[in-house]
């Protein structure tokens, strides 16, 4: 089986669910991550995040339900699959006494058809030294090699597990600029991460998961315009507060001479479709909106959650 | 106050890392005791009596040997003292060198209790697990004799364990000075090892050589039991040169850690490295050490463990090998009645044979016991490392993310196991081939390798196992307690079969690899086909075993 270019699914799971004795590590997980985006998968510690993409890459096997990837299955195909894709798992672990360079000629042996100077490339954006054993680096020149380990064969699919831990905020950069540009090649990436800003930043969609459950499903774009955010506009007259308050997703307006301040959250043109209706519009300002609030909402309860969407 | 506290915190934190491994080791130690004194008194041991005192002294029997004494000495002097030593190597270790190898000695020091004082507190944690080891096989040497209603008078347990003790301890400390000098396990175990091997074999051997017999004094092993402290009670002199040198070794440890820069954690520089950097040996070096180590799974396996296929093969090779046939063609010139110089239940144990004859000699002292206790030391250090080493250290993640399947991978970890048991076999082979030349013994080079087969054949059994449960379990401990401990059980079990001639030795694996007198006969075929086949099982069963669990995860 090889995977067919109009897979409609890089990765697709179907009621996964995986359990160890009592604890639901994994219940009836449905997801479906798209060719070419970048798919950001968030949740907290213990969420589950770690079990669904060691379910997906066969190294557990599944309670109940099915993951394929590029359209085959995530256990029967397991050795095809990873011809095909790159993984980096969280809390990578190397062998300590090879250099950075043997560890990458081991995998790239085992694998096949590695391009070497692509490897020379990697290591170079990457700032990675790999004549150094991998046990005498620090956490974040191991993770370079781990990156590159799961890059070098430009796999159609990459799993990363938090990718950024213990990588400086240049090289944090860089990498998610890599991952933007595998994207605009066609490829995908499934980027698990407690890092909002980083998900914020690279992923196109994203999936929350809390308590081994999908509880979020929504494109960065959608999350957005779900997000609270303070809007100050300056109008040629007095506003009256029940026009505002009737558009849907405002709050708390507070009118003060010419000027009105207001939560709201929601797409900024039917705001200002409502105000212009009344009003010629002088001045407008608004922060950015701020995933982390909502994120935090949906980490905390799922009731919270619910409410949200 | 609270320096006090934080002493008896890192102390209790010693004790609680270190206690199972050693409680277990001196049980086994004295079920063994109790065993061995169980199975002398079935035995007429007055043969003892009429052994030459320097063939005594090697074998480290007494004069005047009794059934308990002789029970005493096997364990306390040979395998109880090398064990407990180990033991002690083990926890000397890791208190410094091993802090720091793990990377935890920051952390640890990073609370308000200085160098000195961890060092004081762990010292007290190797002092109280040698002291409690060494009490718990006292209490089993006094304890045997009254439950098999053997007679003791004029024997001193007591005097012969604080001997035994203050030797474990000292290479303890040995261990600990080391470390805290170079914060390398390597050198601390690896020096403290070599002393205590070389200590066991020069004191066993310098007495023969005429004008060397106090040379022995020089080994620390001497001061166990040069005094025969079972007979005779306590040599406070030797006691006091032991413990006088754990102070010693105490107060260098001390020295050399305070004056020391800390090692953060990080992997040994080998000689190959070295190599690696120098411009005239870079390409060969990265030959060797680099592209042609990690080009397939099974060559980089190999090269894990090639430090104690080194040791190990150099061992065989040259001690058990080549040494033994100038060794034994000296024996035989000397005026001794070498043929009964051993009860033959007793020799049973070393695998049998008549010691007049060099295929018997070599049985007993390199076959027996050695060769296949060799093998099994690297089969099943391979066998268990192979798969749960690496769901250990979380390798294995990366190793299965490549397009390989997971019964590739354990078929090359096999391969390698199968390689370096054959490896050892075949250093075995040479050696006992050119020790029979060296002495002129003259002995059939055929049936040399047809034991060495044999040997090979019966250890990979037990390799095997440790293969199986490697690929089952993922847990390293399991895949090596368990085999270490069938072949210590299956090897007592052939023997105790043997002397009974009852039918069950055959249930164990040791009874097809001499019973059929491989060195004199030549090969039993039957017996290697059935011991291939019982490996052959293990290994086609831990594919499955391996290919269709989850692997284990980090919690």
């Amino acid at each position: 089986m090889t995977p067919t270019s109009e897979a409609t699914s890089a990765l697709r799971t179907e009621g996964l669910t995986k359990h160890y004795g009592e604890v639901r590590a994994l219940v009836d997980l449905d997801l479906d991550v798209r060719p070419g985006e970048v798919f950001g998968f968030l949740g907290p510690n213990g969420a589950g995040k770690t079990t669904m993409i060691r379910t997906v890459m066969d190294e557990i096997r599944a309670t109940a339900g099915t993951a394929t990837v590029l359209g085959m299955d995530s256990h029967r195909d397991s050795v095809e699959i990873r011809r095909h894709i790159g993984y980096l798992p969280s809390d990578l672990a190397l062998y300590p006494n090879l250099t950075g360079r043997d560890t990458l000629t081991y995998f790239a042996n085992l694998r096949g058809g590695v391009d070497r100077d692509y490897v020379r490339s990697l290591a170079e954006r990457l700032d990675a030294d790999l004549d150094k054993k991998v046990g005498d680096l620090s956490s974040g020149n191991r993770q370079k090699v781990g990156i590159i380990q799961a890059l070098m064969s430009r796999p159609e699919l990459v799993l990363m597990d938090e990718p950024s831990a213990g990588l400086d905020p240049l090289v944090q950069r860089e990498l998610q600029t890599m991952m933007r540009e595998l994207a605009n090649e066609g490829r995908t990436v499934f980027l698990s991460s407690h890092t909002l800003s980083e998900v914020q930043r690279v992923a196109d969609r994203v999936g929350i998961i809390r308590s081994g459950r999908l509880i979020a499903l929504e494109s960065v774009a959608g999350l957005r315009t779900k997000a609270t955010r303070r809007v100050e506009l300056d109008l040629d007259g007095v506003a009256d507060p029940a026009v505002l308050l009737a558009v849907p997703g405002t709050a708390d307006v507070t009118v003060d001479g010419h000027r009105v301040a207001l939560s709201y959250s929601g797409r900024m043109d039917t705001l200002l479709a409502a105000v212009t209706a009344h009003h010629q519009l002088l001045d407008l300002s608004t922060q950015e909106a701020d995933l982390e609030e909502i994120f935090l909402r949906f980490y905390r309860g799922a009731d919270e959650a619910r409410v949200l969407s | 106050m609270s320096t006090a506290t934080a002493t008896a915190a890192v102390t209790g934190m010693t004790l609680r890392d270190r206690w199972r491994g050693a409680t277990i080791a001196s049980a086994s130690l004295a079920a063994l005791l109790i065993l061995a004194m169980a199975a002398y008194r079935s035995m007429d041991v007055g043969i003892y009596d009429s052994l030459p005192p320097a063939l005594r002294a090697i074998i480290g029997i007494p004069e005047g040997a009794d059934v308990a004494s002789l029970a005493y000495s096997a364990v306390f002097n040979a395998y109880g003292a090398l064990t407990m030593g180990g033991v002690a190597i083990a926890v000397g270790t890791s208190l410094i060198a091993g802090e720091e190898g793990r990377g935890t000695m920051g952390v640890l020091l990073a609370n308000p209790i200085g160098r000195r004082r961890v060092l004081a507190a762990k010292a007290a944690g190797l002092v109280a697990i040698v002291a409690a080891t060494t009490a718990l096989l006292w209490g089993a040497g006094v304890l045997a004799p009254v439950v098999l209603d053997v007679n003791v008078t004029g024997l001193h347990v007591g005097a012969f364990s604080l001997h035994f003790g203050a030797s474990a301890l000292f290479y303890g400390a040995l261990a600990l000075a080391i470390g805290a000098w170079t914060g390398s396990r390597g050198a601390a175990a690896g020096g403290a090892t070599a002393v205590m091997v070389l200590g066991f074999f020069g004191t066993g051997l310098l007495p023969l050589v005429s004008g060397a017999e106090d040379a022995a004094q020089i080994f620390p092993w001497y001061y166990l039991s040069g005094d025969q402290p079972l007979l005779t009670g306590v040599s406070w002199a030797h006691v006091a040169v032991l413990l006088g040198g754990c102070v010693a070794l105490y107060l260098l440890a001390d020295l050399g850690l305070a004056r020391r820069d800390l090692r953060n954690r990080s992997v040994g520089t080998t000689l190959l490295d070295r190599l690696r950097t120098h411009p005239v040996t870079k390409r060969l070096a990265d030959r060797i050490a680099g592209s042609a180590r990690v080009s397939r799974i099974w060559v980089k396996t190999a090269s894990e463990h090639q430090v104690l296929l080194v040791i190990v093969v150099t061992a065989m090779f040259w001690m058990m090998g080549v040494m033994m046939g100038p060794l034994f063609a000296a024996i035989r010139s000397l005026p001794i009645d070498i043929e009964n110089a051993l009860p033959e239940s007793l020799l049973v144990f070393f695998g049998g044979g008549n010691l007049s004859s060099p295929e018997g000699y070599y049985q007993v002292e390199t076959f027996g016991m050695m060769t296949p206790l060799a093998i099994i030391v690297v089969a099943v250090a391979v066998g268990a490392k192979a798969l749960a080493g690496e769901e250990d250290a979380r390798t294995i993640a990366l190793l299965l993310a490549n397009p390989v399947p997971r019964s590739r991978v354990v078929l090359e970890k096999m391969l390698t196991m199968v390689l370096y048991a054959v490896v050892v076999g075949a250093a075995t082979f040479a050696g006992v081939s050119v020790g029979s030349l060296v002495g002129g013994l003259g002995m059939n080079l055929a049936n040399i390798a047809a034991t060495c087969l044999l040997a090979t054949l019966v250890s990979l059994v037990f390799g095997a196992l440790a293969l199986l449960l490697s690929a089952a379990t993922g847990l390293v401990r399991i895949a090596t307690a368990v085999p270490a401990g069938a072949a210590v059980g299956f090897h007592v079990l052939n023997s105790l079969g043997q002397i009974n001639g009852a039918w069950w030795g055959g249930l164990s694996p040791f009874h097809y690899y001499l019973n059929s007198d491989p060195l004199v006969n030549g090969l039993d075929v039957p017996d290697a086909l059935l011991l291939a086949a019982i490996t052959v099982v293990l290994l086609a069963l831990s594919v499955p075993a391996f290919s269709r669990r989850d692997l284990r995860q980090r919690q």
